[in-house]
């Protein structure tokens, strides 16, 4: 294990109500992202000296938030970033306690994801919005190429093709996160679905259905990381950060071009690293969040961090494996196919209350403070949740992951 | 002819030679003097043996669909004419290009063998495109 092991844990997490259209600003979203963060770990906006977020040229910034919230910073710093980057800043933050930088590092995001700047930068049937294509953009916008789901497409239909999985692999994981969303009350889509329901839906891009793409909000949510030390005083069960990594690969210089697999993603170079500084292996992990934008960045890092081997995800979602009470439960809070889309963080924010053993379902124990692990009855707290493995998507190129135990681990 | 209202791209110094060509409706790219690969898009270094001395030379225009997506559901209104086919070419001197495929959605499939063609979107400007061979 890593010397860092278990040193570091998330304190606090918060979230506002998943909107669209929020008719709020992204500095208003954050500061009730926040705050409740800070309620959540029961600290004080005087306990706090660090925050980082990241964005995509799309929101506010740390020192704005701090400032409207009355919190003096020693360290701040606002990234770049996407899918990926929660974990990344977790890892980051790591190191700014470690070296004294700061001693409570609250991270956020707020995007006004479906009102505002979507992804892709785009509005459909609203204003072109540019009108050349400038860098990079020059070998790729001209040719209609602007979204994640043209892109993550493309690679979509390379591994359908190589592997012979078919799109009811891609229906399953919609099917399980939909599940969980029905457990939770913050989520969107509450209906549960069936395969046959998601064979059914249209066409976005092929090989996209509607069905397979994730439900664009706007919303804000933060997470809050200090010492083990500084963690036991605080209101709930600490959440140890065990290992984790953020990864590139050499093959792709920006878009998709010339790299030899095109599916072969960024995952695959990394998950050695993070399961060795949290010293477990794959049956160690009760549970995982795995990016969902789209169905099949899901199925794409099952095989990239080691669950199954590759070309073999279709074969290993089938039967419900990534639902609750199954072999290895995906996006407890319904992800963002089906809770709403926060760029990431949502997943490590459902993590922790899973490893808290407090998730915010509508369990009639709950209110008692007691699950009862009746689905039925609206319970979505997993009954063994001691390890946790998140892994995210940037792009094909890039990659994080965050492996989390709780007190029990 | 109704006005072009999609994106057009804007040459760097380091890209203007294929923009150049694609005018001229020939297909040229840059061709490693160090490792001899030929690379897409255009660059200073090479990005495999990281060589400056990269020159432009003609190529086949053939190459493979290595992969495709069918838009159905543009991003902008100025994509939403209609559906239209993505793909990334695998040309048969090596790189990858993204482009369209001239071709109805339903005929394109993952392998299928491909041939250059021009589009001229404006007096000034030329996309790269392909269609079956």
């Amino acid at each position: 294990m890593g010397a860092l092991t278990d040193k570091y844990c998330i304190v606090g997490v918060g979230e506002t109500p998943h909107m669209r259209p929020s008719n709020r600003t992204t500095l208003s979203m954050a500061c009730e992202a926040v705050s409740k963060a800070m309620a959540d770990a029961g600290l004080k906006p005087s306990d706090i000296d660090g925050m980082t977020s990241y964005q995509a040229g799309d929101s506010t910034t740390s020192a704005h938030v701090a400032t409207s919230l009355g919190i003096r910073l020693n360290y701040c710093l606002d990234i770049l970033g996407g899918g990926s980057s929660t974990e990344a800043l977790v890892a980051h933050a790591i190191g700014l306690l470690e070296a004294g930088y700061a001693k409570v590092i609250v991270c956020f995001r707020s995007m006004n994801g479906r009102s505002g700047r979507r992804m892709g930068g785009q509005v459909p049937g609203g204003p072109i919005p540019v009108a050349t294509a400038e860098g990079d953009n020059q070998f790729n916008m001209g040719w209609g190429w602007t979204t994640p789901a043209q892109r993550f497409g493309m690679s979509a239909m390379r591994y359908l093709h190589d592997t012979g999985c078919t799109t009811r692999a891609f229906a399953e994981i919609a099917v399980a996160h939909r599940y969980h969303a029905s457990l939770n009350p913050k989520a969107r889509l509450r209906t549960p679905i069936t395969i046959e329901d998601h064979q059914r839906s249209r066409w976005v891009v092929k090989p996209f259905r509607l069905l397979d793409c994730c439900q664009e909000t706007d919303v804000s949510a933060a997470i809050i990381v200090t010492s083990r030390e500084r963690a036991y005083d605080l209101r709930h069960p600490p959440v140890f950060i065990k290992g984790g990594y953020a990864r590139t690969m050499t093959e792709n210089p920006g878009w998709n071009y010339s790299r030899p697999v095109l599916h072969y993603v960024a995952g695959n170079y990394g998950w050695k690293r993070a399961f060795g500084m949290a010293g477990i292996s794959h049956s160690d992990v009760d549970f995982i969040s795995c990016y969902d934008a789209f169905t099949f960045t899901t199925l794409i890092q099952l095989e990239a961090n080691g669950f199954c081997r590759p070309g073999e995800a279709g074969e290993f979602v089938k039967g419900g494996r990534l639902q609750i009470d199954h072999e290895l439960p995906s996006n407890l809070s319904g992800g963002h196919l089906s809770e709403g889309y926060t760029h990431g963080i949502q997943m490590v924010i459902e993590n922790v209350r899973q490893l808290r053993h407090r998730a915010d379902d509508a369990c009639p124990g709950w209110a008692e403070g007691k699950h009862t692990y009746d689905r039925q009855a609206g319970c979505r707290q997993l009954k063994r949740a001691r390890i946790c493995c998140g892994m995210a998507w940037g792009y094909e190129n890039m990659a994080s992951c965050l492996v989390l135990g709780g007190v029990m681990s | 002819m109704s006005e072009y209202t999609k994106p057009l791209p804007k040459p760097t110094a380091t890209s203007r030679p294929f923009w150049e060509a694609a005018k001229a409706h020939r297909l040229q790219l840059q061709q490693c003097g160090g490792c001899q690969a030929f690379i897409y898009y255009p660059r200073d270094r090479c990005p495999h043996c990281l060589s400056d001395e990269l020159q432009w030379k003609p190529v086949s225009g053939r190459g493979r669909v290595y992969s495709y997506t069918v838009v159905r559901r543009a991003a902008t209104r100025s994509f939403a004419d209609k559906p239209y086919v993505l793909a990334i070419v695998e040309l048969e001197e090596g790189p990858r290009m993204t482009t369209n495929i001239e071709a109805p959605p339903e005929m394109v499939k993952v392998g299928m063998p491909v041939t250059v063609c021009f589009d001229d979107v404006t007096p000034e400007h030329t996309l790269v495109k392909f269609k079956p061979a």
